[in-house]
């Protein structure tokens, strides 16, 4: 076997080859240890490139963070051939572990359990229910669960048509199939002197079509025995492969037997290590540098194994909208204090879409799983990111959600068939509302927006917002309410306020005073403009508009006019015809608003 | 007698009654079409929590109803007042519909031309809420034909837009005939599409004028007006986006004084409005030491020290006309000349009071004038010694005053006392009676005594029987309900609420440019 990892001793100058948040992360251990960080340039696809300025930067060692090339076993090889110190397992174990039937073969044969198959149906027979799918297959094509012995034969059948018509293939592969399953995963390290340990579990079952949303440590409510169990099972299969530096071992844990098997193994740095280091209290990135200086394994006088950490990560994306990705400019970030935050993200920054969605993970740990859980939901809280939405509300509601603090409860597939339901917007809305007249009124001089009447009580304050009305009580001016800014922060602007409540960000809009809606409250009825010949006719009687779609298009005076639709209705009458010439005011298209 | 305090309750009951608008049928009626009740209208127009300063809200009170309804027109049909839109003072006047349609009586007429007056010489914006079927026919005699009568409206309208005070309206009802004309004659206006209608001839007139049927909507509705006629500048779609594009026409006013075309601040210097330090006596302490009866004397310092800041009063010529007491002092940081009976007016106390509002005149200081006068003092002594000379003095300083002046009657009010302390008759921007006030030419006794005198019989045994008419008519027509019906004030008001009230007042005044004084001969 070649040694990748120098063993010349003390590293002096670490390449990142990232950026973000782990980029960040990296840097602050060598900051502390007193080893210079260099920030990787940009294109972090590209080995070559990443090699070339390590050594143009004069690095001795390079860390590859965690996706891009990280699990690349060329890179890691470019690295050392240029001298460089590689900072992970050797190429070869990132190869072999790299590939899903490999590392399956390798880990039964070191006695950790893999997920039971049958190479045919008859002797499939004891897994029940099982999962059949092809072999070749990818993206759900083909693939059926199976309950019954019954079933089992017409649904091989039915999968092999449909792989190969999907893929040419019809080798079929059953399995068994884990009604609730949890992902659990253990935390290895291992160093060039032939010792893996394992440092504890980490349960990352609430997820989204397979992107982690909260990771915890250690995996809660399991009992020592199962514990014990997975953890040996993850140390066998690291030093079957001679694991040296940081790695994961991932399993699945069947939530109704206690059973379970081997996923996959990752051969780098998690994006979840945070709540590892919290619960060992350890530094993960400080011991992937002594491992890789070709020192054993110390871990000192650390606390080991306490209390309980669990890691929200925060997404540019609108939970409560399909999950879309989203972009803008982050006009105000607070990330709460007293707690872990990796993150990349400031005040001004602008996030687009091009890039990884994860803004940065909000790290808590607590003396028990409730302490932790409690703890997140208030960093949760505290978390504070205006200009564009996120997800922080959403992982606030996780966080407080009865599920989650039931330990157990969630399986990997909870998030999946949970609708999120948004949280109440009324209370943001008060706040709003009070912010605004904090903002906007005279709290003093006898024009002080306290609704007064003279001889009689005072009127309610009324503050109106596109989406619904406050009435704060009236009888004091604001600024004497108080209670306002309270796990609030705040844009305010006379039209309107753009506020962070419970994590959930909201954008109330005053009503738009200039805006004049004259043309939402004509009639339906569509009129040429202009004197012209009409070039389209886009819709029939009966079709259903939104406001603004094209109706049909009036060329006159060399422009073509685009008739549109003056609010979402159904068309009613359709006098436009394509090639006819018509005079300004004539009526071509009549649209009748439907009635809320 | 019935105590200040009792007196206030009595006005609350009341202003409450008034508020409630029309007949509970009226109402339901008028909130079955969607529509917002008035004083809804002026809350949601106003900026949040902005206080309003209502204006006459007891207009008509005891008027035009049968005897013994005091309500039948309340607040004469019309809600006037001042309050903030987007951060400016506004004049808002709307009509209520539920009210007899919101037609005008004579004292809606002179309500609606009032609060036009403030408006153009405190250099307001106007917002006429418009929900009117026009003149009220059976009076028309005292509402159509005369100067001050419905002609007028527009007369001033056009005249405070060539001023550059805008004129604004929003038609959330009918308009009909001469009320066509306020929405026609505004700089801008608003419509509610399927509810508000302007028309000269309404469907009825037009049906037997020319035969033609139509109905109002074809007539003159909001889709008419807004795409066909021109008469309305914007189309709403409801009441509270009418009101919400008023607050976007008056948004996009130029900042500052409406008189220049430069940005400015307040007529006069103020220290603004913050940090200002409050009577030292809690507001409501006016009620104790206030007698209720006009007749029992007290310090006049005990108002003032209620109402300034700090109860701090700067006198002038304390000892000197120790019956008018003269001195400055600043209301919610606006400084003020405060001029205040503390007695009958004598020669010195006329001369004192017409040296001092010379003064506010040359330093360019509001007048604050607090009335309780029996009158000036008589006598062969003092009409020889030319009382009626130092008298005319301080009339003629007061009429010519060019600074602000706002009156409150805290007393009485008889006689030529009301000239020199600046009676309607003398143009205050603004004038209030507290609910103890009396006003007339002079007490009842004193009517009774003449009148008996002039028919010769004072000697009559009978002549309680002669008197006593007269004292109940004088007792009658002096209560401050019956002048705040007539409009001869601005509103009765809680003392209570006078500092903040005149607080308000002095804000709105100083939107306003003060000219140069000059005055008419001072008979010396």
């Amino acid at each position: 076997m070649v040694s990748t990892s120098s063993t010349t001793g003390t590293i002096k100058s670490v390449y990142i080859a990232n950026r973000g948040e782990i980029a960040r992360r990296i840097a602050r251990t060598c900051d502390r240890l007193g080893i210079r960080a260099v920030a990787g340039t940009d294109s972090f696809l590209d080995p070559a490139a990443q090699v070339a300025a390590a050594v143009a930067a004069g690095a001795d060692a390079v860390h590859p963070g965690y996706g891009f090339l990280s699990e690349n076993a060329g890179f890691a090889r470019a690295v050392a051939a240029a001298g460089l110190t590689w900072i992970g397992p050797m190429p070869e174990v990132i190869e072999r572990m790299g590939r899903k039937d490999a590392a399956r073969e390798i880990a039964a044969a070191a006695g950790v359990p893999v997920v039971p198959t049958g190479a045919s149906a008859g002797s499939a027979t004891d897994l029940f229910p099982v999962l059949v799918k092809a072999a070749a297959g990818g993206g759900g094509k083909g693939m059926r669960i199976v309950r019954t012995a019954a079933e089992l034969d017409e649904a091989v059948a039915a999968a092999g048509r449909e792989a190969k018509a999907a893929f040419g293939d019809d080798t079929i592969l059953i399995e068994k199939y884990v009604e609730r399953g949890r992902h659990i995963e253990v935390q290895l390290l291992g160093d060039t002197h032939g010792t893996v340990i394992h440092m504890g579990t980490r349960e990352c079952s609430v997820q989204r079509r397979h992107q982690k949303v909260i990771e915890e440590a250690p995996a809660p409510g399991l009992d020592d025995d199962l514990l014990e169990q997975m953890h040996d099972a993850a140390v066998r299969l690291g030093k079957a492969v001679q694991y040296t530096n940081a790695g994961t071992v991932e399993f699945l844990l069947d939530a109704d037997t206690g059973d379970f098997y081997f996923l996959e193994m990752n051969t780098r740095l998690q994006v979840e290590h945070r709540v590892t280091e919290l619960y060992t209290g350890v530094d993960l990135v400080h011991l992937q540098l002594e491992v890789a200086s070709g020192r054993p394994i110390d871990l000192g006088p650390d606390p080991f194994f306490y209390g309980s950490s669990i890691e929200a990560r925060i997404y540019a994306e609108d939970a409560w909208h399909g999950f879309l990705p989203q972009a803008g400019r982050a006009s105000l970030v607070r990330w709460p204090e007293a707690t872990v935050v990796d993150h990349d993200l400031v005040s001004g920054q602008v996030v687009s879409t091009a890039f990884d969605p994860m803004l940065g993970k909000v790290v808590v740990h607590g003396d028990d799983r409730e302490t932790a859980r409690l703890a997140l939901v208030q960093a949760l809280d505290d978390t504070v990111i205006l200009g564009l939405t996120t997800n922080v509300g959403f992982l606030r509601q996780l966080a407080a959600s009865e599920e989650f603090a039931t330990p157990g409860t969630i399986d990997t597939a909870w998030l999946d068939r949970t609708e999120p339901t948004p949280p109440d917007p009324a209370p943001a809305r008060e706040l709003a509302a009070l912010l605004w007249q904090q903002a906007h009124a005279p709290t003093t001089g006898p024009f002080a927006a306290d609704g007064f009447r003279i001889g009689g009580p005072p009127a309610p304050v009324r503050v109106d917002f596109e989406d619904g009305s406050v009435t704060l009580p009236g009888g004091h001016a604001p600024g004497t309410a108080g209670g306002a800014g309270r796990m609030t922060s705040a844009i305010v602007t006379a039209h309107g306020v753009e506020l962070s409540h419970h994590g959930q960000r909201y954008v109330f809009e005053r009503p738009d005073a200039a805006a004049d809606h004259g043309m939402e409250a004509g009639d339906g009825t569509v009129v040429a403009p202009m004197p012209g010949t009409v070039l389209d006719v886009r819709v029939a009687e009966g079709h259903t508009v939104a406001a603004g779609d094209v109706l049909g298009v009036v060329e006159a005076m060399k422009m073509e006019l685009a008739l549109k639709a003056p609010y979402d209705g159904v068309v009613t009458a359709v006098m436009a015809v394509t090639g006819r010439q018509v005079a300004l005011g004539d009526a071509l298209f009549t649209v009748e608003a439907i009635d809320d | 007698m019935t105590s200040l305090e009792e007196l206030t309750v009595e006005l609350r009951e009341r202003l409450a009654r008034v508020r409630e608008g029309g007949s509970e049928a009226a109402r339901k009626k008028h909130t079955d079409r969607g529509k917002l009740l008035p004083r809804e209208r002026v809350d949601r127009l106003l900026d949040p929590g902005s206080p309003f300063l209502e204006i006459a809200p007891l207009a008509a009170f005891g008027m035009y109803g049968k005897e013994g309804d005091d309500y039948a027109v309340p607040s004469a049909g019309v809600i006037a007042g001042i309050g903030r839109v987007e951060g400016r003072e506004c004049l808002v006047l709307a009509n209520d519909a539920t009210v007899k349609g919101g037609t005008y009586y004579p004292m809606t007429v002179k309500k609606h031309l009032r609060a036009q007056t403030i408006a153009a010489e405190n250099h307001l914006p106007c917002i006429y809420l418009v929900d009117s079927g026009g003149a009220f026919l059976p009076m028309q005699d005292d509402v159509f034909p005369d100067k001050e009568h419905f002609g007028r409206i527009f007369f001033n309208q056009a005249n405070m837009s060539a001023k550059r005070i805008p004129q604004l309206a929003a038609v959330m009802g009918s308009c009909t005939a001469g009320g066509a004309y306020v929405p026609a004659m505004s700089d801008e206006t608003v419509i509610v599409r399927n509810q508000g209608t302007i028309f000269l001839g309404g469907p009825p007139l037009v049906k037997a004028a020319t035969g033609e049927v139509v109905t109002a909507e074809e007539l003159g509705g909001g889709d008419v007006h807004a795409r066909t006629s021109g008469v309305v500048d914007h189309l709403a779609e409801d009441d509270a986006h009418a009101l919400q594009i008023l607050r976007g026409i008056v948004g996009t006013l130029p900042e500052g004084r409406l008189d220049t075309a430069s940005p400015g601040g307040s007529a006069y210097s103020t220290t603004e409005a913050f940090d200002v330090e409050e009577p030292h006596e809690p507001p409501e302490s006016l009620y104790d030491v206030v007698p209720a009866s006009t007749r029992t004397p007290y310090d006049v310092r005990e108002v003032i020290r209620r109402l300034v800041d700090g109860s701090r009063l700067q006198e002038f010529k304390q000892l000197y006309g120790e019956t008018l007491v003269c001195g400055f002092a600043k209301i919610h940081g606006y400084p003020v000349g405060i001029v205040a009976n503390n007695g009958i007016l004598f020669s010195e106390s006329s001369l004192k009071g017409a040296h001092f509002v010379e003064l506010c005149n040359q330093r360019g200081i509001p007048l604050l004038f607090l009335q309780n006068i029996t009158g000036f003092m008589v006598g062969k002594d003092y009409e020889n010694r030319g009382i009626a000379r130092d008298g005319a003095k301080l009339v003629t300083a007061v009429a010519c005053s060019v600074v602000p002046k706002l009156t409150v009657v805290i007393g009485g009010s008889f006689g030529a006392g009301n000239y020199g302390m600046c009676g309607r008759a003398y143009d205050p921007r603004f004038l209030w009676m507290w609910p103890n006030a009396r006003i007339s030419v002079m007490g009842g006794d004193q009517a009774a005594n003449v009148l008996a005198t002039v028919a010769g019989r004072e000697d009559d045994p009978d002549v309680e029987e002669f008197k006593a008419p007269i004292r109940e008519q004088y007792e009658t027509q002096g209560s401050p309900y019956y002048a705040t019906a007539r409009l001869w004030d601005d509103g009765v008001i809680d003392p209570a609420d006078t500092r903040r009230v005149l607080g308000m007042a002095l804000a709105v005044t100083a939107n306003a440019p003060v000219p140069e004084p000059s005055y008419g001969i001072f008979r010396m």
